[in-house]
């Protein structure tokens, strides 16, 4: 056996090793969408209701938010927050870039981030407390 | 609105898309499962098959090992001519329908066909071995093979065939191993291995009426005659419905007029010699009492003759180091039991006419089983692939199948026995007796219908205790089995002794 | 609803094109890369060394220069051109689709470079190009009209509409070929136009596919629906499956007459499936394989060369130099490759001057493949092809409309379907038709008809522009949105 043939076979198994690195990759890349779009579209933030003194929406709700999530009075906001207190179209949640904004429509009462009014827009930070007419909600992080 | 909703849930495009890619992925599989299939199941078989190019390639160049017989001398050997080109070269034409041949143009046949790979050089490429020399250009060391065979056996089959078509099987019945295993006509297998010569020899033999390229042995297949009774005999015991004192009160009045079963007349030749007697195992095979043996055969029934013939290896090609045609105890086309249309053809069958057909080697085998006490030892010609190669082991003998309870084939050795030296049975089996030394036997005369001479047939071995030759002798058109294939039997087993010494 | 619909238009000028890293694809083809040239090296120093062997010299040295470095060279300068402008468009188009059809592709440009090189030669204009740079061109030139759709096709109406327009062109073709077109092993397959000829067969299965799409979108519901019943079948009414029937009806028909098998066999398993994935009704797919069967008897019976390759493919061995040659050399062929195959270059180049397995090029390549990357390389490249499909189905899943679903589903299903008949084919699990095997086989038809499928998987996979980002004045567009959607 000369030494010839053994290089040869050596690099011959190498092309095959890298048709399967190929491979590998190419699942890895698979199993990594198959998970996310086990996932569904990912979550962004959500939203939870501490606190409700008419109970609409009632405390405890948890609200997926999309990228541009109304809040209000106004049946056609994307969260309806059936309060005195609130304003038909209250406050606006914004997701941009990587961090979440909330935007006050400039409504009667104001809206409140950690009990601290909003001057048209503040930074939201997951685990802040966002206050709505006398609704009181939570950011949380999405399911990732 | 239902309707809609089903739509929805049932059939989602996503949905189907994700079984049609399932369905997909599971053929895809399939494809795979193919792929294994041939490159790993089936690689070794395909990569040292005869007509795979790359062996034909190697085979232009290798030189083939050489094939030698029992003692030694040279049968086949190879040598490389002016030009560096390797010519076969082939000891003697009697050999021609065992070794075969090794032809550039017409491939190889015989076993240089069954053992090419070996004889050039081509063994131990397995998928997993010989991972590294995948290059064609370094063949291993060519094997050479010993056989079984005794040359002196085999010529003096082949001489005593003279110019009659037939062939003559020699074996031990306690190896398997094959001793002659002679065809005629022969041909000269030099002349299609020299590329000069080939074409116009291959021709011409091809053309030749007496067919000599037909292995008869091994290939041909012929109506038995009462050398099926030793079949039926086997069965009939080996059923326990049939013992070696069953008389049938019946036959001896049949005799005069022939048995009637179902309207159909079964005769006897031998009536004027057992009169009134009612015949035995043993009297029934001294004379060849057909009438007996149909009785025996139907007593036995068509399921159990076909199982036991089937043990024997009829039904199916009998694995052996050259093809085999397949012996058969009935067409199967009917629907009774075994495959018999009727008790008329089963009846007939049982003394070895109907639609039975056997090859010499296959009638061997039954000889084998009787004289070896019931034991079939697997039949073989090759004994050891020799050389350095990795190829190279021994084969050993091997039991092939337990036929029968050694009692019951001594019953059978018994009436074989008396249908050689018995005092009637010498009439019909005259020459058959080495002188000296206790022979059984059973002759055959396989009637054909029409005009001409019928096959004669001799299966038997010798001595009766602890045989140690087992001879089948078919001769083409011979006529009475005991006039032609007997006496060869018998001069070719004297000539057995006088080789390898009497008992 | 209407206040996306409402603010796209105008958000679209806002967005001028913004190149878009393929960081995935980058790395696929990187591999691709490696692989390809690590299998030229492989190839040419094998043959140089086999050479060597069999003329009885010595060699000092092992020379890794693949057969045609330059190109090989180009098709990876291609491979990245095509990135580079994918990037640049900046369209979020899927990044795995192009990397596993290039390595496809590239095992087949190896392959055409390592057969001997004058089995196909062409002039063009005075320059002889052989079997290896010919399929370098047909590559590059696959690439080109890859590269176009995935980046210009952006709306589908123009596929969608003139359905029926596609579906006469491609008949049409059909049609040309037959009383036109040059026979070829006894089937007709192929359309001269000047020094160039091709195969309209390959095109028309991207034409079937288009128009399927379009008919089974719209008639979706009333195909699945149960209205019309013949004893205990229950079929969808009739004259809406009429058009489709008729259409598959003429384009079997004509491919049968031209006995093209292969592609009918093709076409009738992507229409099956696709009818299938529209409707979700089994029992469609069960009547048509009956169909087959019985269309398949009734063929077997009525043409000569039918039987005659129902019967090779059965037994091969019975005439192994004769009609069941090239079967039988292809399965010697996958055997000597064993596990690990032969390496590629060593495979049995000739015997007698004439390759084992005619028409390996074309009919063969996967038997050529497993000779030489054995088992393991074969089920390598059947990975390849899952690939591509996987990839599409999963295009075909997220698709937004029926149309595009089923357009995405009924391409990626063209590919595999006949990759799976051909490797059949080669692999003795069928009888084997006259089709290529996509992406590798030699054929500039066979490659430009694929390269139209992948480019308009990659235009159908597009996600769309991202959500906008971060704006400097939110205040503004917020308020324009509201008055928008109010």
């Amino acid at each position: 056996m000369d030494g010839f043939v053994l290089t040869l076979w050596l690099v011959r198994i190498m092309f095959l090793l890298a048709l399967y690195a190929f491979l590998l990759f190419v699942v890895r890349v698979l199993l990594r969408d198959l998970r996310s779009a086990s996932r569904g579209p990912t979550e962004l933030g959500r939203l939870v209701v501490l606190a409700s003194p008419h109970a609409e929406p009632p405390a405890g709700t948890t609200f997926p938010l999309d990228a541009l999530t109304t809040l209000g009075r106004d049946v056609n906001n994307a969260i309806v927050v059936d309060d005195q207190f609130a304003s038909a179209e209250h406050a606006v949640l914004t997701f941009r870039g990587r961090a979440w904004y909330v935007e006050d429509l400039e409504s009667t009462n104001g809206t409140y981030v950690n009990g601290v009014p909003v001057e048209r827009v503040a930074p939201l930070g997951f685990g802040d407390e966002l206050q709505v007419g006398e609704v009181r909600f939570r950011l949380d992080r999405g399911r990732e | 609105m239902s309707g809609q909703a089903s739509l929805r849930s049932r059939r989602s495009i996503p949905g189907n898309v994700l079984r049609t890619g399932t369905a997909l992925t599971l053929a895809f599989a399939v494809l795979a499962l193919g792929a294994g299939y041939w490159q790993v199941v089936e690689a070794q078989r395909l990569s040292t098959s005869p007509d795979n190019p790359q062996v034909i390639a190697l085979a232009r160049r290798a030189l083939r090992g050489p094939i030698v017989d029992r003692t030694g001398r040279w049968l086949a050997r190879s040598s490389r001519d002016a030009n560096g080109e390797a010519v076969r070269q082939y000891r003697d034409d009697a050999l021609s329908p065992v070794i075969g041949y090794a032809s550039r143009q017409f491939g190889t046949v015989g076993l240089e066909r069954t053992y090419n790979a070996e004889l050039i050089g081509l063994t131990g490429a397995d998928p997993f071995g010989g991972l590294l020399s995948k290059f064609d250009t370094t063949p291993n060391e060519p094997l050479g093979l010993r056989t079984s065979l005794d040359l002196r056996l085999q010529h003096a089959a082949v001489d005593g065939l003279g110019q009659d078509r037939g062939a003559v099987v020699m074996l031990d019945p306690t190896t398997g191993e094959i001793l002659a295993l002679a065809s005629t006509p022969t041909y000269d297998a030099n002349a299609i291995a020299d590329p000069d010569t080939a074409a116009a020899a291959f021709e011409a033999l091809r053309q030749d009426d007496a067919d000599p390229l037909l292995p008869r042995a091994t290939l041909g297949r012929y109506v038995p005659g009462s050398v099926f009774k030793i079949v039926t005999a086997v069965a009939g015991l080996d059923s326990g419905r049939i013992s070696a004192g069953t008389t049938f009160p019946e036959q001896p009045g049949a005799e005069a007029k022939g048995l009637l079963v179902d309207g159909f007349r079964i005769r006897d030749g031998h009536h004027p010699a057992t009169g009134e007697t009612a015949l035995d195992l043993g009297g029934a095979t001294e004379v060849s009492c057909n009438i007996w043996y149909a009785l025996a055969g139907l007593e036995t029934g068509g399921a159990r003759l076909v199982d036991s013939a089937a043990e024997m290896g009829f039904g199916a090609p009998i694995p052996f180091d050259l093809p085999t045609a397949i012996s058969r105890v009935t067409g199967g086309a009917g629907g009774g039991a075994g495959g018999f249309k009727d008790d008329v053809e089963l009846a007939s069958a049982s003394f070895g006419q109907a639609e039975t057909f056997v090859t010499p080697l296959q009638m061997a085998l039954v000889a084998s089983t009787v004289a070896n006490d019931g034991v079939l030892m697997k039949p073989h010609l090759v004994t050891e692939i020799t050389g350095s190669g990795s190829g190279a082991r021994t084969m050993d003998p091997e039991v092939w199948r337990r036929v029968l309870a050694g009692v019951d084939a001594q019953s059978i050795q018994a009436a074989m026995r008396s249908a050689v030296e018995g005092d009637l049975g010498q009439q019909f089996t005259a020459g058959a007796k080495v002188d000296g030394i206790p022979t059984a036997g059973k002759s055959g005369t396989a009637e054909l219908g029409g005009k001409g001479e019928p096959h004669s047939w001799f299966i038997g071995f010798a001595p009766v205790e602890n045989p140690r030759i087992v001879i089948a002798v078919l001769v083409e058109r011979g006529g009475r089995g005991g006039e032609r294939a007997a006496p060869l039997a018998g001069d070719l087993m004297t000539r057995y002794f006088e080789l390898y010494g009497r008992p | 609803m209407s206040a996306a619909a409402q603010a796209r238009p105008r958000m679209r000028s806002r967005w001028r094109i913004r190149p878009r890293t393929r960081p995935t694809e980058l790395s696929l083809l990187a591999l691709v890369a490696v692989a390809l040239v690590i299998g030229g090296a492989s190839l040419g120093a094998t043959q140089r060394y086999r050479e060597a062997v069999s003329a009885g010299e010595v060699l000092k040295t092992l020379d890794w220069g693949p057969p045609d470095p330059r190109g090989l060279f180009a098709y990876l300068v291609a491979l990245l051109v095509v990135h580079v402008l994918f990037v640049l468009a900046g369209r979020r188009t899927d990044q795995v689709l192009f990397p596993a059809v290039a390595m496809l592709g590239g095992i087949g440009l190896l392959l055409m470079q390592r057969l001997p090189q004058t089995l196909v030669t062409q002039s063009f204009s005075g320059t002889q190009l052989l079997l290896g740079q010919l399929q370098l061109s047909w590559l590059l030139l696959a690439l080109g009209v890859m590269t176009v759709l995935a980046l210009a096709v952006r709306s589908d109406a123009w596929l969608r509409t003139y359905k029926y327009t596609w579906a006469a062109v491609g008949i049409a073709l059909l049609a040309l070929t037959f009383v036109f077109g040059s026979d070829v092993n006894g089937a007709r397959l192929t359309l001269s136009i000047g020094p160039l000829s091709g195969q309209p067969s390959e095109l028309l299965k991207v034409i079937l596919v288009v128009f399927l799409a379009g008919y089974l979108s719209e008639n979706r519901s009333l195909l699945a629906d149960e209205s019309t019943r013949i004893g205990p079948l229950s079929l969808p009414p009739i004259p809406y499956l009429a058009p489709m029937v008729a259409m598959v009806a003429i384009a079997l028909s004509i491919v049968v007459v031209q006995r093209d098998l292969g592609a009918a066999l093709l076409f009738f398993a992507v229409f099956l499936a696709l009818l299938y994935v529209a409707t979700g009704r089994l029992s469609y797919v069960l009547g048509g394989t009956a169909l087959f069967i019985l269309g398949s008897v009734a063929l077997y019976n009525l043409f000569g060369h039918v039987q005659q390759r129902v019967d090779n493919w059965l037994d091969p061995f019975a005439d192994p130099l004769g009609s069941g040659y090239q079967t039988v050399q292809a399965l010697y062929a996958l055997a000597r490759g064993g596990l690990l195959g032969v390496g590629l270059g060593a495979g049995l180049p000739t015997i007698g001057g004439r390759l084992p397995i005619p028409a390996v090029h074309t009919d063969y390549p996967l038997a050529a493949l497993g000779e030489e990357l054995g088992l393991i390389g074969l089920l390598a490249i059947l990975g390849l092809y899952l690939v591509v499909v996987q990839r599409g189905l999963r295009i075909a899943s997220a698709a937004h409309d029926d149309f595009r679903a089923l357009l995405a589903a009924g391409l990626a299903l063209v590919v595999g379907v006949q990759a799976f008949i051909i490797a059949a084919g080669n692999l003795k699990l069928i009888p084997l038709t006259g089709i290529t095997l996509p992406f590798i086989s030699y054929g500039g038809s066979s490659l430009l008809a694929n390269a139209v499928v992948v480019g308009l998987l990659l235009a159908l996979s597009d996600r769309g522009p991202e959500p906008p980002a971060a704006p400097h004045d939110g205040r503004r567009r917020f308020a324009r949105l509201r008055r928008g959607g109010a």
